[in-house]
Order: C-alpha cells, then structure tokens, then sequence
C-alpha cells in the first residue's frame, strides 16, 4: 500500500476517532450525570487527547466561525455552555464503546495515556517557567497532551505494521519515528499533522504536533511550543513516565534545552509534581460514582 | 429613519390573561421599518408575529408582493412558535428570508423551524406553504442588507446558541441583546473547593470578563438596546443561574457603561405581572435618576418608538 492510499485510510479514521478506552466509561458516566459540574468536565476532558482535540476541533470550526483561535478548554467550556460539551464528549466515547477492544494492539494503551499527559504537563511547566503569558499556558498542554496523537490511528488501523515498526526500533536501536517510516512510510509526526490540520487546531499545536521528533528543521515563529514539546517528550522518555513506544529517542539539540532554559536537574525537580498530575488523573478516572 | 415597533415582549411561553393586558403576553416579536420605503425587518417569530402578520396583510401587502427579512436570535420554541400562524407564508409571490444560528448537532433551520409545520402539530405541511422561503444560517458576521442597512451578529450566553442583532441604518443603531446570561467563571475559585484548579480558576475569570467585555462592545452607543431582563437579582440569585437570562440590575449596568442611549427591558417573565413591571421600572428609574443619561423603559406590546 503506498503513502499516499494510507494518509487517505487515515483522513477518514480521523472523523471517527475514539476517545481513549482509558477514560470512555467515566465519560460517559459524568456526561449523563445532571448534576455534573463544569469543573468536572474539564477533568475528564483534559486527560483525553481526542476528547480534547474534538472540543476544540468544535470551537474552532466553521459552526462557530469565531474570528480567535481558541486553545483553551476552559474557555472553550464557558463559551460553548456545559451542555454542548457533555453532548459532544458522550458522542465521542459512544464511539469508543463501540469500537474494537482490541485497538491498542502494538501499543500499550495505559502507557500511551501517561506518556501523553506526561508531556503535555511538563510543557505547561515548561511554559510557566519560560513565563509564557497565561493566557497561552494551555496551549501548551495541549499541544503536549496531543503531540503523538498520530499513533492512534496508525496503531488502530496498521497494528501488524506498527508491531514491524517497533521490533524494527527495537533492532536497529533506531527512534521509532523513524522505524516507522521504514517499516509502513508514513510516520507519527505525519499522520499527527493530518489530524491536528483536518481539526484546525492552529498553527501553534500543527507545529508543536509536526516538529516534536526534528525542532533543529523548525524555522517558523512558534519556537517556544515546539522546543518544549520536543523536551517534555525527552523529558518523558528519560524519566520513564509512562511508554509511548519509543524506546530508543534521539535527544533534542542542545539548544532547545538552552532556549527554554532547563536542565535535567530542573526536570528532576518537576518529576514529582508531573507524576502527582498523571496520579490525580488515574484516581480520578477509578472513582466510582 | 428607524422606526421599532414591539409585537411580543414575554419569555418562555405566552401568558394572555388579566395580568399581563398592559405589557402583553405574547412571547418575542419586534418590527423594524427602515427609510422612506419602509423596508421591513422582523426579529424573531414568537406568539407576537401572528399579529404583526395580519398587519402586513392589511397595509403592506396591498402595496405589491411581500419582500420580509426574518431574524431569529435562537430556536427556542417561544422565539418560533408563531411562524406558522404568520399570515404572509400563504401567500404567493411573497418572499421571505430567515436568518438564524444553528447548534452543530442540529438539523438544519428549514428543518428546525419548518418542522412545526406537520400533520402530527399542525393541519399544513411546510411543502404547502405559498411563499417563497429561504434559510441562511448565520454566525457572527457583518452582513450588508442592502439600501444602507447592515446588521452586525454576535454570539450571547444561552443555553443554545443565540445572536445578538445589532441594526445600522444612517447613524442609527438598533441592538438586541436576548436571550442573554452574563458568562460566569465556571470554575470554582474557592481553593477548598474538591474541583479547585488554580489555573482553571484564574482563567474562567478572565474569559468571563473578556466575553462579557465583547457583548458590551457590541451594543456600545446603540441609541436603542433591547435587552434580557427575565429576572431581578434576587431571583437570579435563587435558583435562576445558568438558565441563560440577566438580571435587571445586571442589564442596566452593563448597557449604562456602554453608553446605550435607550434601554428597553426585553423577554419579561411571564409570572411578572403589570403591576409587578410598573413597580420595577419605577424602582429602577429612581435608582438611576442623576446617575446616568440613559432612557429606561419596559418594552411594551404595542409602543412604537421612532429613532
């Protein structure tokens, strides 16, 4: 099958796309709650990357033709209303439910799950360190808990090839980035971009999506997102929180470090709080009603 | 010249009866002529524009066909309900264009508000009707109506997705701002609270200002806001929250600070008796007296106001 058969495959995958089985029940469980809270929401939502990416998919979209881009699921609550965003949230793990059990099969669904939020928490520390303006903050963690969001679709739709991809890595010591556009042509960063463009997420999360595995080719004027999405991804690998199959990550440039201006003893310090967010999340989710 | 006509003043549902004979009972419905050629506007098709429809018959019609703009700010029922009672959709060779917001999940606005018009609510399908009718589904925008007159569009707190109109015709602006709520932090800012987040906290604030803030823009200086004032303060406070309307207090205030000239008070409930309205609009005229240039009024079924 050739590159271009498969970005199609994928750009139809892409409108109904699961959210993570991780979270499906208790989506469901505080989408038809009366009495759920906005704040309630916004927890499982935010732990979702494509819960996440479908609300803001709708803020962005021509339904709404707001002349801002919205990257903020708070804002995105307050101006939609609470009601919009349980019915679409339900929507989106209906799809879940029914989709097939075994979709994470090359891939370890809870490890993908911690990887990402991993990220997309030490880019928002990142960003408040960089003193990022706070009205940007969560772009950041979006952007961080979306950066591998292409491996959804490649795991789901392409699980032999994605098995190959990550024994390839496993041989030849090789990112998985790259093992996987040896082994099936099109990579994460690729499939990653065709979502977070076909959702119009903005420029800022497509970079930070695209450039995660090369910030050294990234010549546009989002640097900030992109750096830190590149280091909280090292970050995450370094430190073993959570597996998102990468086992042998190629280390950004020096420079990212030094722009953003984080060490590996600054990333020690944020370990535990990184790892007391992703804890919070999991309580959250295993919290009977 | 802007002439603004009130046709239906009450929320919810119609509410005829010896309560409600001064300021009506008939649910949102407002005429708007423009210019020498009386070009006609209407917003929203509540019980009011049943009325406003044998109008049209009686005056408009023997003038030549029938040329209607109709803009609904959402489609809640006591904002449709009266369209298939609206006499100039039997009739041929009228031509009449509706405007509107439409929810994601929703069918379409043909199918939303012409739906009404089937055998299981009602003796005549929308297929049957005579008029020629066009649906344009609207977001926020500026749009040119021709002859001078622009309308400007802009998105209101509601629990369904409802505009705001805001009417410029040779210097003179019509707004409407219902069915509004003032957007509120969601988020709780209390840090004992067990769903606290302090950046959820400290940015639900600011969205809410930020949003709050654009609503004002967009009626500044109108020389005629008609604004949701479902509740008092009081009321708001108990138990109406999130229902998507304003307090009076809150309605004052904001159109005061955005330098409307001529507040009319809009969307009235319907428990809210004459007697009740009267008192209201006294209390709050005294509280403004001296304090602000703006002209406070209760929009009443029937008053016509020219600008």
């Amino acid at each position: 099958m050739d590159k271009e058969t498969r970005l199609k495959q994928i750009a139809g995958y892409i409108n109904k796309m699961p959210s993570l089985p991780i979270s499906v029940t208790k989506v469901i469980d505080i989408c038809n709650d009366p009495r759920t809270s906005p704040a309630d929401l916004n927890s499982v939502i935010r732990i979702d990357p494509v819960l996440m990416g479908n609300v803001m998919k709708l803020i962005n979209s021509a339904y709404y033709g707001l002349s801002d881009q919205v990257t903020s699921l708070v804002r995105a609550i307050i101006m939609l209303g609470i009601n919009t965003v349980k019915n679409l949230s339900l929507s989106t793990a209906i799809l879940g439910t029914m989709s097939n059990k075994d979709q994470f099969q090359a891939l370890n669904m809870d490890g993908f799950w911690r990887h990402s939020l991993c990220v997309g928490a030490a880019a928002k520390l990142i960003a408040k360190h960089i003193r990022v303006d706070q009205k940007n903050l969560e772009s950041f963690f979006i952007a961080g808990l979306l950066h591998d969001i292409g491996k959804i679709p490649l795991n789901n739709m392409l699980p032999t090839e994605y098995l190959k991809a990550m024994s390839l890595s496993d041989a030849t010591n090789q990112s998985l980035v790259k093992s996987e556009s040896a082994a099936m042509d099109i990579n994460h960063s690729e499939s990653g971009h065709l979502i977070v463009h076909s959702w119009k997420l903005g420029e800022e999360i497509k970079d930070a999506v695209v450039y995660h595995h090369s910030p050294e080719n990234y010549e546009g004027k989002n640097k900030e997102i992109v750096y830190a999405i590149a280091a909280a991804n090292y970050f995450s690998n370094y430190f073993e929180i959570g597996f998102s199959g990468d086992r042998y990550p190629e280390k950004p440039p020096e420079f990212v470090f030094e722009t953003l201006n984080v060490t590996i003893d600054w990333f020690e310090d944020i370990e535990d709080t990184v790892n007391e967010e992703i804890n919070k999340a999991k309580i959250f989710l295993n919290l009977k009603k | 010249m802007t002439k603004i006509k009130f046709w239906g003043v009450r929320g919810s549902t119609p509410c005829p009866g010896p309560d409600t004979v001064e300021y009506g009972g008939n649910t949102a419905c407002i005429e708007l002529r423009f210019g020498e050629e009386n070009r006609l506007v209407i917003i929203d098709a509540g019980s009011g524009i049943r009325a406003l429809g044998d109008f049209i018959m009686k005056n408009d019609l023997p003038k030549g066909p029938l040329k209607i703009d109709i803009f609904i700010t959402h489609t809640h029922w006591d904002h449709i309900m009266g369209f298939p009672f609206f006499t100039p959709i039997y009739i041929p060779g009228t031509e009449i264009n509706i405007y509107g917001p439409v929810t994601y999940e929703d069918e379409g606005l043909d199918e939303i508000i012409g739906s009404q018009l089937r055998y299981r609510y009602f003796p005549i399908k929308q297929s049957e009707l005579s008029a020629s009718i066009n649906y344009y589904p609207l977001k926020e925008l500026t749009m040119d109506l021709g002859d001078g007159l622009f309308v400007t569009t802009k998105y209101l707190n509601h629990p369904v997705l409802c505009l705001g109109y805001r009417f410029e015709y040779k210097a003179k602006t019509v707004c409407t701002a219902y069915d509004n709520e003032p957007f509120l932090n969601l988020f709780p800012t209390d840090p004992k609270d067990p769903g606290y987040d302090e950046d959820a906290a400290e940015e639900g604030e600011i969205v809410a200002k930020e949003e709050n803030e654009k609503i004002l823009q967009f009626y500044r200086e109108a020389d005629v806001l008609i604004h949701d004032s479902q509740y008092t303060n009081e009321e708001y406070l108990n138990g109406k929250m999130g229902w998507g309307h304003t307090p009076f207090e809150t309605a004052i205030n904001s159109a005061h600070k955005a330098g409307v000239k001529n507040l009319f008070l809009f969307h009235h409930d319907p428990l809210r008796t004459d007697e009740q309205l009267t008192d209201l609009l006294d209390i709050y005229r005294k509280k403004i007296e001296g304090k602000s240039s703006m002209k406070l009024d209760l929009a009443q079924e029937g008053l016509e106001i020219v600008i």
